[in-house]
């Protein structure tokens, strides 16, 4: 192992390339994960923000101990580079992590990921972002399920119409990441916005919409949104044509609106149309 | 990367008993009644987060209440012969896709596990884990035994039920002990430590079952209550036996009859002798028992949160 945590107030550096030092007074964390990402919302709104608020990289954790690095992955005829990478929005005050799930040693990881947030950064709270498929119809409206870890800060983001959320199973790596903040005293959120089962494996501008309308009333960063507008609009005319067009699939939305449910094979079914004329349709 | 002790007991040097996960779970079931049957307390941990990956997330109304990681955990018992110190772990640490551990983890954890052992005096371990035998599955299992020195092998033949592993020939005097169960013992032996590994036999067939060996766990328990001087109750163990005898007798009686008569010798011959069965006769056992559970329903993948 090539990482040595040296005692928690201090920041091992060899673990990352710090690019720049961060001028960010006191900045908000915002985590998304490139890796299960449902719907891409995460990917979609990391971008987003980076664009808009101009986030510029100051660091990243080296991929070595973390990724496998016996050969180069390959997607779609490019090379994928494992990146985790850090990201400054210095006059919204915000730090913006981006990575794939790490392969190996998550603990280390996220607990470099919080070194160099806590200790060289100086967060304030930390926010991930991740999605769930719901089995909801995309013409309802959407929610943001919400795992916090402090009480007191569950009730500080009350009024932002977020909805909590009671499971038990297997973590994500989110939720491992919001134990690691509570075990630090960092107050932490968890953002689960529910996608329907049948865009999950595309987009949900309306889930990314939702998303980004919290953040912006959150940290107060002013964002235009217009353009998610119309990509709903023109997302949700696709799918009314695919019901015009195909009874079958107008019946299995027309279920879900009702509140019932379709057994496996509809549900493929449903999702599979309903990617390819997105797709086809773009 | 820590230990946590809640507690230090007065010990007098004593022996380190431990169970990891392995084949049949035969060490660890082992090594779980025994300590529950002498009402062995926990005194300590090694801190999971290095090894291990959490198991279990719990949130409630919004709340992240626990994030559960698998235990590894040690507990003491001081007896009329001889202080214990029981060590458990759910998991074996890995590197790998192994279920066994592997690489530098699992050389860590083993001398983590032997810090505190040899803080509290422990001059000798024991593990315990799984020999696969050609064995009959109504034969009752014998424990197959390792150790460190000449000396030892003298010791662990007088044990009841007992031989070493050369007595079974057919391995040309070599072997591994897989995971830490072995891993354990060849680092005690580096420190200085007796280390004696105790293998409950399971039949070849069944060493990829997803289910339980207890009748081979119970054949080790005997031996550590010969060692300790103890009684031990083994009506728990019993029932557990019995209920997994029922499921091997059920994939038994669907053999072809060709099979189950080439089988049936083992039953006769010296168990140290490989036979009874050829290879397409294993061949199909396995694909027969991947398709007995296969039937019996699999449960769906889980999301996360």
């Amino acid at each position: 192992m090539n990482f040595l945590r040296k005692g928690v107030n201090r920041v091992d550096k060899a673990l990352f390339e710090i690019y720049q030092s961060p001028r960010l007074p006191k900045p908000y964390l915002i985590v998304g994960w490139q890796t299960r990402d449902v719907g891409k919302l995460s990917s979609k709104i990391i971008h987003f923000l980076n664009e808009k608020l101009e986030g510029q990289q100051i660091a990243e954790i080296k991929p070595s101990g973390f990724f496998p690095l016996g050969g180069a992955v390959f997607k779609d005829n490019l090379i994928q580079v494992p990146e985790s990478k850090f990201c400054a929005c210095q006059k919204n005050d915000l730090l913006i992590f981006q990575s794939k799930e790490p392969k190996y040693e998550w603990y280390n990881f996220l607990n470099g990921l919080l070194d160099f947030a806590q200790h060289y950064c100086h967060i304030k709270e930390l926010y991930t972002i991740s999605a769930r498929p719901s089995l909801g119809a995309h013409t309802t409206p959407r929610r943001i399920l919400t795992v916090y870890n402090q009480p007191e800060f569950q009730k500080m983001l009350q009024g932002y119409g977020l909805e909590d959320m009671t499971w038990e199973g297997p973590p994500a790596i989110s939720s491992y990441l919001l134990w690691l903040a509570k075990r630090r005293d960092i107050p932490g959120i968890s953002l689960w916005p529910e996608i329907p089962f049948y865009l999950a494996a595309g987009e949900d501008p309306a889930a990314i919409k939702l998303t980004l309308s919290f953040l912006d009333s959150r940290f107060n960063l002013g964002l235009d949104l217009g353009e998610i507008d119309s990509e709903i609009s023109n997302q949700n005319e696709k799918i009314a044509q695919l019901r015009e067009e195909d009874a079958e699939i107008n019946e299995y939305i027309n279920r879900l609106e009702s509140g019932l449910s379709l057994n496996e094979e509809e549900q493929v079914k449903l999702a599979r149309e309903v990617y390819e004329i997105l797709e086809k349709r773009d | 990367m820590g230990i946590r002790l809640f507690k230090e007991p007065e010990l007098e040097k004593p022996d380190l008993i431990c169970g990891w996960p392995g084949i049949g779970n035969i060490g660890l079931i082992a090594v779980d009644t025994l300590k529950g049957g002498l009402v062995a307390e926990e005194f300590g941990e090694i801190e999971p987060w290095d090894f291990f990956y959490p198991k279990k997330v719990s949130i409630r109304d919004g709340l992240l209440e626990s994030l559960e990681f698998p235990t590894n955990k040690f507990y003491y018992q001081q007896l009329r012969r001889k202080d214990l110190i029981f060590f458990l772990g759910e998991e074996q640490p890995t590197e790998g896709e192994s279920v066994y551990a592997t690489g530098e983890k699992a050389y860590q954890m083993a001398n983590l596990v032997l810090d505190v052992a040899e803080k509290f005096g422990c001059q000798r371990v024991y593990t315990s884990g799984a020999c696969v035998s050609p064995i009959h599955h109504t034969v009752k299992p014998r424990v197959i035994s390792v150790v460190s020195s000449d000396k030892l092998t003298e010791e662990v033949t007088r044990y009841p039920n007992t031989i070493l592993i050369s007595e079974m020939g057919g391995r040309e005097g070599e072997g591994v002990i897989t995971g830490l169960n072995g891993l354990l013992l060849a680092v005690a032996k580096k420190r200085g430590l007796e280390s004696i590994c105790l293998m409950g036999e399971i039949p070849d067939w069944l060493s990829g079952s997803p289910f339980p060996y207890p009748k081979a766990s119970k054949s080790v328990l005997e031996v550590f209550a010969d060692i300790l001087g103890i009684r031990v109750d083994f009506g728990f163990l019993d029932k557990m036996v019995a209920q997994i005898e029922e499921i091997v007798e059920r994939l038994y009686e669907e053999f072809p009859l060709e099979i189950k008569e080439r089988y049936d010798e083992r039953k006769f011959v010296a168990q140290a002798k490989p036979g009874g069965i050829t290879e397409e006769d294993a061949k199909w056992i396995k694909e027969h028992i991947d398709e007995f559970f296969k039937k019996r329903g699999e449960q769906g993948g889980q999301s996360s949160v």
